[in-house]
């Protein structure tokens, strides 16, 4: 599992969990107690894909 | 005609419902009988370190894949009064090292508890009681834990006698009155735990005292559920409640459970081309909906869960319909609601009003203010 950056919406960061199966079953701010921990862990999101 | 005025310590009436006991919500736990399962309406799962069973319930767990939990696990008979509970089988025959732990936990919010008044002089005592059912027999270990100023436990055991027998445990638990104290706010009150094997760090105390000395999960040599491939633990009207007298269980109506729990969580059911919300376009490819919860959260929620797959879900506008190109997004929240950005290839007129649905019975919005 990771997390990536999946947009900006009004200046606000919102990240996609990626699951293992490649599948995003997940979105949310950098306020998720999840990704905190995942953060807090020495991980870093991947950058978003480019359009 | 004139009335006149008891005055008595305890008052219990002849099915041995103590007054106390009479008013509403006397069982803190919530989903105590594992009736509601919005997250997994009852499919087996492997659960993941702090993954959510029947609600409000959460796995524990250092090693993976140890243990799968199903709401009625095994389709035995549950205990009279109950239709549901919760099943744990074991997937091998694992030996706990290191400071390992696996455990089944219920977090109470501290509004919940506050009138306990734990880790005060007026700390009021309690007692838990539950039905369990093991495969196994022998000594077996949990613990009650608050977190306020410092990680405080009881740990207690209790004992299954015969194999795949439903048991009815009571455990007294001292009133801490010299203890750190249980948060009385939106924070986490009170943990409840069901050790199903630990070790290291994770085991310890002397059942039925407080101690500050280890955030144990079971007392030393209680029994290993993870450690006996196959061994089932199967749990249900668990429920604790305020003072020293055990009391019958406290059914709740089927409504009121539900949304005590969706003050944690909530999840649209999933009913194909059932509307979930109304929305508005923004761009030619975006919508933006509103979803108010059913209850008030417990804290604004952060995230949005869905199945993953952007074909289960749709929008819809005038005579036409569009399935989503991506999965929905969380937007923002709080308390009483949440926005969802929805995302289709092309159509939409900024502005437009339109409907968002799920296409399939898999097609969920979920938000999550567990503790």
């Amino acid at each position: 599992m990771i997390f990536k950056i999946h947009s900006v919406i009004d200046g606000k960061t919102i990240y996609a969990r990626i699951d293992d199966d490649g599948l995003c079953r997940l979105t949310c701010t950098e306020d998720y107690p999840e990704f905190k921990a995942w953060i807090e862990a020495g991980n870093e999101p991947t950058p978003a894909d480019s359009e | 005609m004139t009335y006149g005025t008891i005055n008595a310590d305890l008052i219990t009436t002849s099915d041995g419902v103590s007054a106390a006991g009479l008013y509403g919500m006397k069982n803190r736990i919530i989903n105590g009988d594992m009736r509601i399962d919005q997250r997994n309406a009852g499919a087996s799962v492997t659960p993941t370190n702090q993954q959510y069973l029947v609600d409000r319930w959460v796995a524990g767990l250092t090693q993976s894949s140890k243990y799968s939990f199903q709401q009625n696990a095994g389709s035995v008979t549950p205990p009279s009064g109950f239709s549901k509970y919760l099943g744990i089988t074991s997937l091998s025959a694992y030996t706990v090292t290191g400071n390992d732990t696996f455990l089944l936990q219920q977090i109470i919010e501290g509004f919940n508890v506050a009138d306990f008044e734990w880790g005060t002089a007026s700390a009021s005592p309690a007692t838990l009681s539950f039905w369990v059912r093991s495969s196994l027999t022998g000594t077996f270990g949990g613990s009650i834990a608050t977190t306020k100023t410092a990680v405080w436990v009881m740990p207690f055991t209790y004992t299954i006698s015969s194999a795949n027998t439903w048991t009815y445990i009571t455990v007294a638990i001292t009133a801490p009155t010299a203890t750190g104290g249980a948060n009385t706010d939106n924070t986490a009150g009170v943990y409840v735990r069901f050790g199903l094997g630990s070790a290291g760090t994770s085991v310890g105390g002397t059942a039925g005292v407080w101690t500050s000395a280890g955030n144990y999960t079971q007392p030393t040599g209680s029994t290993s559920i993870v450690g006996t491939n196959g061994a089932t633990f199967y749990i249900t009207g668990v429920q604790l409640e305020k003072g020293s007298t055990v009391t019958s269980f406290d059914y709740r109506p089927y409504g009121t459970e539900l949304a005590l729990c969706q003050r944690y969580y909530y999840r649209t059911t999933p009913v194909t081309s059932s509307r979930i919300c109304m929305a508005f376009a923004s761009t030619t490819t975006i919508a933006y909906g509103l979803i108010n919860f059913p209850v008030t959260m417990r804290s604004a929620p952060s995230a949005l869960e869905q199945s993953g797959t952007a074909g289960n879900y749709g929008i819809a506008y005038l005579a036409t319909s569009s399935t989503c190109s991506s999965v929905p997004t969380f937007y923002n929240g709080d308390t009483a609601g949440s926005q969802v950005q929805f995302t289709v290839a092309s159509g939409l007129t900024a502005g437009q009003a339109i409907s968002f649905y799920p296409t399939s019975t898999s097609g969920y919005l979920g938000w999550s203010a567990e503790l």
